[in-house]
């Protein structure tokens, strides 16, 4: 006996089989009948039984089709990569916290402030969560009073709902009073206020008005209360709570040096979610932290990535049991208590597509000997740019700028790893670098070559050195920067640090310097060329790297000449941004989207930093990885051209092509440099090198 | 006590540079998932380098680690050039000069390499770097040797010591370097320099223990 499915399926083969069953399957199929009726399902938006009969098989064989499909792949369902992200982070907070619900509010979604879509997600979890005859206490706060101007009126009988605190000064427009009156309004239900103010001068006075029986009334309603609505505050210098007037400064102070984060309905707690006592404790007059704790359904509304460390604090202390937040905070709030493999979840790698890395495993290159690539490529470089560039006492690993250094003039050093064609060595010559320190494939120069460098490159001025900020570079330049100190020549270093998916701008420092090395060579080299001092060159650099920004994206991975294969996969569908110049995998996968989108999201990072008003100038460059045509580049560079225009901010110059290249892997990465008058004059500076000439 | 010499032990440099050569494909492969894949090229090419210059020549060990570490500092380049650079030089001046070189000499070396890496580079144990492997590596030798273990046993302790540091990078977050830029993405994955450590350090110990009298 067979089981059913088996059956079914031999019972529908043998019905097709009357007819020749290849004929049965419209050719555009193939002889696939998976897809067949994976296209009727999902295509033509068929039932199960319409396709059984169109295929001719039963409906037990579609359904087994279908979820065969799945299985194998022809399939994949896939969900829009910023909703999977809030989901995924929301089930993680819902089940790291123990909290019975969770709604997090995409991250990636500009077109609403944040408070708005706070309140519109706020609004959505009340109408779901509060049910007649509820009594719902209400905090105060910017976010909860857009959930009251979000929310909207139900069919819901006996609603109470409370203030939570008593009053404040009407001098902003979220006091208690309004949040309550605002919630009452939406969701049609009798408003209690607490007729004090929320801090009184005094203990006693606080004893004694809470004595009074309109008082005690109100405070019975609040300690009926079965849900309660409130924001969090962050104690962060920029947060509201400072200029608020709820607490004063001096107070605050206090609270803050007993170890506070956050403020919960009025009170203060610390990292672990504990209470901080503090002088305001019997003058405030407000529910307590232990009757919050006990009331049913505990709804925080809140987000801002400054609210983590409080929100945190909220969360542990057990005063919320339903958390509503956006993406980025809650992936913070998780990160921040030590949560992992988040990332790798919210990459939607389908299951099965992970590809065998095709069926070619090497990849074809113009060799001779794998280990000599680097020689056999500085040979040819040397010949191909004698007008530019020679070496330094015979070596292909350290070359200085033909009519370059000069007595009087700071010398520039650039150097790093090859692979980059035409960085670094591209970029040497008049008016630009005066050497340059070459080092392996991917691999930075050890310190002898740099040093060689230093001396050629020395006019008695001091010199620069500028270089990506790797660790491998950072130490050989270190060591070649101390022993050319001690030969006498004053060394200064900038590090770039230009690509801003490397590291959250809180940790500028830590990023990497990758493309936008062009930009701050360039300037560095116009302000040595002008004769500008060592400290006036060293101050414009950094301003050059401070103001540059770079975002890149990588399709495909790059092979080693030593190895011919891939360094690491990129999936059939995925790309990699926050790609690095060293093949090195990058800081997210994501399904590829279209070009447009990818310069969006790109150009919208970049905003997020460059504080560009309209009429600012900036220089663009769209740099090939290596293999992505110029076709393309062009695509990219209209997007950024019309985001550019569409703020109004002026392309001053533009670079397209291979400037800083990763060996042959496929992407792009964008830079921009915001310039101002000091900058635009050194960008415009003449010089004379192999990969840009400025007259 | 049990000491080796420190004459004719030159060979064993040249039997590290095998097992680094050996292991090239390996260790490429292995810093080509967090890292950029050059991890095992770089090495074989500085430690091949080295070799040629010590091949058909009786050296002391000493004498053939300044060699290898002189090679490393100057010729490689990268982060491992300066690194292992440092760490061969100063395991070299510590047994400059030491014809016999017993358990105390060797911890001395193991300290000052240790040290050397520590002067240049800001890893810590746990952030996913050799560091991980020489650590435990050092203080399993000095344990060991405490307890009033021969300086064989000391050095068994020491290569077991090494490999489970290494293994221990499988579950570490890289915080230096490179893949550190990857987070949580170099997680399950052996840190090549850990790796490469942990080949250094049995070749040594290895060699050091074969010619113990």
């Amino acid at each position: 006996m067979t089981s059913k499915t088996s059956s079914s399926r031999k019972g529908g083969a043998g019905r097709s089989a009357t007819t020749d069953p290849s004929d049965a399957i419209p050719l555009r199929y193939g002889d696939d009948p998976y897809v067949w009726a994976c296209w009727l399902y999902y295509e033509d938006g068929m039932t199960q039984g319409e396709i059984a009969d169109a295929m001719g098989v039963s409906r037990a064989t579609v359904n087994s089709y279908l979820a065969d499909a799945r299985e194998k792949g022809i399939v994949n369902i896939s969900l829009e990569p910023a909703r999977l992200a809030s989901l995924t982070i929301a089930q993680e907070l819902k089940r790291h916290f123990g909290l019975s619900d969770c709604l997090v509010v995409p991250s990636d979604d500009n077109a609403r402030p944040l408070i708005d879509r706070l309140g519109v997600a706020g609004a959505m979890a009340l109408q779901k969560l509060v049910k007649s005859g509820d009594t719902l206490a209400v905090s105060w706060g910017r976010t909860v009073m857009s959930v009251g101007e979000h929310a909207e009126a139900q069919a819901l009988q006996d609603m109470t709902v409370v203030q939570a605190t008593g009053g404040t000064t009407a001098a902003f427009s979220y006091t208690p009073e309004l949040c309550a009156a605002s919630i009452a309004r939406a969701i049609g239900a009798r408003c209690v206020g607490i007729t004090a103010p929320a801090i009184v001068k005094s203990g006693a006075l606080r004893q004694m008005l809470l004595d009074e029986p309109l008082l005690l009334e109100q405070f019975a309603t609040l300690s009926q209360a079965n849900r309660i609505l409130f924001g969090i505050s962050s104690l962060r210098p920029n947060s509201t709570i400072h200029t608020s007037g709820f607490f004063d400064t001096v107070s605050l102070q206090d609270y803050l040096a007993a170890g506070a984060v956050g403020v919960v309905a009025g009170r203060f707690i610390d990292e672990r979610g504990r209470p901080v006592s503090g002088p305001l404790d019997d003058r405030t007059v407000g529910i307590s932290l232990d009757v919050l704790r006990r009331i049913g359904t505990r709804i925080a509304v809140a987000g801002g990535f400054d609210k983590v460390p409080a929100l945190l604090a909220a969360l542990r202390g057990g005063y919320v049991n339903v958390l509503i937040t956006d993406a980025a905070t809650g992936h913070g709030i998780l990160r921040a208590d030590g949560v992992t493999g988040l990332d790798a979840r919210m990459s939607q790698r389908p299951k099965l597509a992970q590809t065998p890395s095709s069926y070619r495993t090497h990849v074809k290159k113009f060799l001779n000997n794998p280990n000599e690539v680097v020689e056999e490529m500085l040979d040819g470089v040397v010949r191909a740019h004698r007008d530019y560039i020679e070496p330094i006492n015979g070596s292909h690993r350290a070359l200085v700028a033909k009519s370059g250094p000069r007595p009087g003039k700071v010398g520039l050093v650039i150097g790093g790893g090859t692979g980059h064609e035409p960085c670094f060595l591209g970029y040497v010559g008049k008016g630009l670098a005066d050497a340059v320190a070459v080092g392996n494939i991917f691999s930075s120069p050890p310190p002898d070559p740099i040093v060689q460098c230093a001396v050629a490159a020395s006019g008695g001025e001091g010199v620069l050195f500028v270089y990506g900020n790797y660790a491998g570079d950072v130490m050989n330049f270190e060591m070649a920067a101390e022993i050319a100190e001690e030969k006498g020549i004053k060394v200064r270093t900038v590090l770039t640090t230009d690509d801003i998916a490397s590291s959250p701008i809180e940790d500028r420092e830590g990023r990497r310097g990758v493309a936008g090395n062009f930009f701050i060579f360039k300037i560095a080299g116009a302000a040595c060329d002008q004769g500008l001092s060592l400290d006036a060159c060293e101050a414009v650099t950094r301003k050059a790297n401070l103001r540059t920004y770079t975002v890149g994206v990588a399709l495909e991975p790059c092979a080693m000449p030593q190895t011919r294969r891939h360094n690491f996969e990129i999936g059939p569908d995925d790309m990699e941004i926050g790609m690095g110049i060293h093949g090195e995998p990058g800081v997210t996968r994501e399904r590829i989207k279209p070009a447009d989108d990818i310069t969006d999201a790109i150009m919208d990072n970049i905003f997020k930093e460059m504080k560009a008003t309209s009429g600012d100038r900036v220089a663009v460059l769209i740099n090939s990885f290596g293999a992505t045509p110029l076709m393309e580049l062009y695509i990219l560079y209209r997007r950024v051209a019309q985001r550019l225009a569409a703020k109004n901010i002026e392309i001053e110059a533009n670079w397209i092509g291979h400037y800083c290249t990763s060996l042959d892997m496929v992407g792009a990465s964008i830079s921009i440099l915001h310039l101002d008058q000091e900058l635009t004059g050194l960008l415009h500076h003449p010089c004379e090198t192999a990969f840009l000439r400025i007259n | 006590m049990q000491t080796f010499s420190n004459a004719n032990s030159g060979a064993i440099v040249l039997s590290l540079a095998e097992r680094i050569i050996e292991n090239r494909a390996y260790l490429s492969e292995i810093d080509g998932k967090i890292g950029d894949g050059d991890h095992g090229v770089n090495m074989a090419k500085g430690f091949g380098m080295a070799a040629d210059r010590l091949k058909h020549r009786e050296t002391t060990l000493s004498e053939a680690l300044d060699t290898l570490g002189t090679v490393l500092m100057t010729e490689i380049g990268g982060s491992m050039g300066p690194l292992y650079g440092v760490m061969f030089t100063e395991f070299a001046e510590k047994l400059d000069g030491v014809p016999a070189i017993d358990a105390a000499t060797y911890s001395t070396m193991l300290h000052a390499g240790l040290e050397g890496i520590q002067s240049i580079g800001s890893a810590k144990v746990g952030d996913k770097t050799l560091i991980d492997t020489l650590v435990p590596a050092v203080e399993a030798f000095d344990g060991a040797t405490a307890d009033g273990k021969p300086f064989e046993e000391a050095l068994d302790a020491l290569v077991a010591a090494a490999e489970a540091g290494r293994d221990s990078t499988i579950d570490l977050v890289a915080k230096i370097g490179r893949a550190s830029r990857l987070g949580e993405r170099s997680l399950g994955v052996l840190d090549a320099g850990a790796t490469s450590c942990a080949i250094i350090l049995k070749e040594l110990s290895l060699g050091a223990r074969a010619r113990l009298a």
